[in-house]
């Protein structure tokens, strides 16, 4: 099959394949069953696959994400949905203490073959409470997974994947992304669950980013290509753990990095890779590297200050900018 | 309102200029578009037009130092009260021990006590000053960026990627030259790395050194450009005796009549107003010859443009108008760049019997012509082998003559 598809869609029909193929793989959450999920996620699945298997729960994240957990301790292999990330802060006890520590305490006993998903980031005005991204505690849990995918492609192959492992995977989606387009080719061999990829080739800078924010990047690079730099985008598809490798092999030619990321600058994501690469390819730099990060408040409601409070295509370019490239 | 006045780009090599000399003082009045200094740059001193109205507020720049382009040079203001006043209130309130670090990115004004240059108050500018392109981020935030480095006793600053290189290819970092931000990248060590081995002045006599002039520097970069392009030679020996005739009886200058033989020569040759790029032979559809001319301090290549196809009249216009710019140091880059094709003539010297010249970056072919020996000159084409072999430039030669007989 190879057709173009929201976002949504390929999430979508990713389920509905691993349901179909698999009959221990069942979705819960609230409104995920009659509603089809507050993005459409799991539209279709209650009618096809029944109750049983497509279950609404009451508003108890804690609850219904600790079921999942004892439902994959005994062979499940459940697929949890969120509906947004900001309600997951209730459930950090089934998910940290118990999803990410339970394989470590049974000595191995026991697998987790559970994936968690739920949106993030800041969508349209959505206000403080609603607009969060946590990637920077839960790339903190030791024993966790992160996939971040940002093309329809890789929403389809990474969920496939993640239902697959038998880690527990915390599946990041970005409510701006929803409904964004892409070609979704399941012929194409997939890439890894953690592998990152390198979206746009170039020689002066690597950008690296994940989510949403590598679009912005890519539309970034087109723009500064014009003025003679030409970009290096990776997009790093999973934040836990992080692909060095590609990153690394990018550094050995460009010898500038920027990284940028939604999420607040400090102790976050971008705080972690610049260090990690810094110590592993000092040698390489040829620049201080330079971090592009939400700013570290509660996401603004006026539409004009939540822009400003996350980095937008004209900061990306402006960092870019204070390198100094060979001439 | 206080307007920032940075240093004025005025050519694509241009990287520091230096202000000839402030046509205004503080506290001048000035208009929009008036000229407010005289900037050398490369190859000409330019008047520079003020953008804003107003009056000139100090801390000014101080003349014949090298400067950064975009940096700033002086303000101006709104309130004449406020352009004498900015002095005060720029140093005072800081310890006047160490004015640098009241305004790091202002040059130092020459009404403080005398500068003593070191050679890093020279290699080691303040960081330019940011254009509207490289505003600070309007949203989100990005780590802070690096105010100026200052030069710690000396020491330069140089990138972990610029060490391991200088490592790795033997290149001594006291020996290279940071870039204008006052730090060594990669591209710098390289830059040393490719040289030419460096001199050892210490196994000679004393010495003093004299910091090169700016066009000594854009000479020595240009003729270091040409290094690349594998040249060939051909000399044969032409009269020029019809020619000067001419060019007495018409009293025209007996350059130009030259510079008129090539352009028609090359119109019927035309690889030789080619140029050779790694995308292509890039064939130039009019023949713009320059014109090594002996100034003092070094030289320069004024482009009488499209010589092949204008009347007598205009061309010699533009050769009159072009010397005079010359004589009085005002030749713009629009002036003296993208010539397709170049002549020198060193006849002039009854000793020299011939020379020949480096092809130019951007040229096919430079000729050089020596004095008159037994009623012929010697006619040396360099060439760029990769535009045109031996025999093309056998063939321009007998063409060229062809057609300064037939003047």
């Amino acid at each position: 099959m190879r057709e173009e598809k929201n976002y949504w869609q390929a999430l979508n029909l990713a389920l509905d394949m691993a349901m179909a193929e698999d009959s221990s793989v069942f979705i819960l959450g609230e409104d995920v069953g009659l509603y089809g999920g507050t993005y459409r996620v799991t539209e279709g699945l209650y009618a096809k696959y029944g109750e049983e298997r497509v279950r609404d729960t009451p508003i108890s994240e804690n609850s219904f994400t600790g079921l999942g957990v004892g439902a994959a301790m005994v062979g499940m292999r459940p697929v949890v949905e969120i509906m947004t990330i900001n309600f997951a802060l209730l459930a950090l006890d089934a998910i940290i203490n118990m999803a990410a520590k339970i394989p470590f305490m049974s000595g191995g006993q026991y697998t987790i073959p559970l994936v968690v998903r739920m949106p993030g980031g800041v969508a349209k005005q959505l206000a403080a409470q609603h607009s969060q991204r946590l990637e920077h505690t839960l790339m903190n849990v030791p024993g966790l997974r992160i996939a971040v995918p940002s093309t329809p492609q890789d929403a389809y192959w990474q969920l496939r994947q993640a239902i697959n492992s038998n880690d527990p995977i915390i599946f990041l989606e970005h409510e701006l992304l929803y409904f964004t387009k892409g070609i979704l080719d399941s012929s194409i061999e997939p890439l890894p669950i953690h592998r990152a990829q390198v979206r746009r080739k170039g020689k002066h800078l690597t950008i690296i980013s994940y989510s949403r924010h590598v679009l912005l990047c890519l539309q970034a690079a087109e723009q500064l290509a014009k003025q003679g730099i030409d970009a290096e985008v990776i997009d790093l598809r999973s934040l836990k753990p992080i692909d060095w490798d590609t990153c690394a092999q990018s550094l050995q030619h460009t010898h500038r990095l920027l990284v940028v990321e939604e999420d607040c600058q400090f102790a976050g994501s971008g705080a972690e890779i610049v260090t990690h690469l810094t110590e592993r390819c000092f040698f390489e730099l040829d620049e201080a590297p330079i971090r592009v990060a939400g700013r570290d408040i509660p996401t603004p409601f006026n539409a004009q200050l939540e822009a400003a409070s996350i980095p937008q295509v004209a900061d990306i370019i402006a960092a870019a900018q204070r390198f100094r490239y060979p001439s | 309102m206080k307007y920032e006045i940075t240093l004025p780009v005025l050519s694509d090599t241009m990287t520091t200029g230096r202000l000839a000399r402030w046509l205004k003082r503080p506290g001048d009045k000035i208009n929009k578009g008036e000229a407010i200094a005289e900037i050398e740059s490369d190859k000409a001193i330019m008047e520079m037009e003020a953008f804003h109205s107003g009056y000139l507020a100090e801390p000014l720049a101080p003349t014949d130092t090298d400067i950064p382009v975009g940096q700033i040079i002086g303000y101006i203001v709104d309130e004449q009260e406020a352009a004498t006043a900015q002095t005060h209130s720029e140093t005072s309130p800081e310890s006047s021990a160490e004015p640098e670090t009241t305004k790091p990115e202002m040059a130092k004004p020459e009404a403080t006590e005398p500068k003593i240059e070191t050679p890093e108050a020279i290699t080691t500018p303040a960081e330019p000053i940011s254009t509207e392109q490289k505003s600070p981020s309007v949203s989100g935030v990005t780590s802070p960026e690096p105010k100026t480095i200052p030069p710690v006793h000396g020491k330069r600053i140089a990138s972990p990627h610029a060490r391991a290189l200088a490592l790795k290819l033997g290149v001594d970092l006291s020996h290279v030259p940071p870039g204008k931000d006052g730090r060594i990248l990669a591209e710098d060590v390289l830059a040393v790395a490719h040289q030419a081995p460096t001199l050892n002045l210490e196994a000679g006599p004393p010495f003093r050194l004299e910091p090169l002039t700016l066009m000594q520097k854009a000479i020595a970069n240009n003729m270091i450009a040409t290094l690349s392009t594998p040249t060939f030679r051909t000399t044969a020996q032409i009269s020029l005796e019809a020619i000067k005739q001419s060019a007495e009886q018409q009293q025209i200058s007996l350059t130009l009549l030259l510079a008129i033989a090539c352009a028609k020569t090359i119109k019927a040759h035309p690889q030789f107003n080619a140029v050779y790029t790694p995308e292509g032979m890039a064939y130039r559809d009019r023949v713009d010859v320059g014109i090594a001319v002996d100034v003092p301090g070094g030289l320069v290549t004024p482009v009488i443009r499209d010589v092949a196809e204008r009347s007598m009249d205009e061309l010699a216009e533009d050769w009159r108008t072009l010397k005079d710019k010359i004589k009085q140091q005002r030749l713009t880059q629009q002036e003296y760049e993208g010539a397709t094709f170049y002549l020198s003539n060193l006849g002039v010297f009854p000793i020299v019997y011939s020379f020949d010249a480096l092809v130019p970056l951007g040229a096919a072919a430079i000729l050089a012509i020596g004095a008159e020996h037994n009623g012929r000159c010697s006619f040396t084409l360099s060439c760029d082998h990769r535009v045109v072999s031996g025999a093309d430039s056998a063939r321009f030669l007998t063409s060229l003559q062809e057609q300064l007989n037939a003047n």
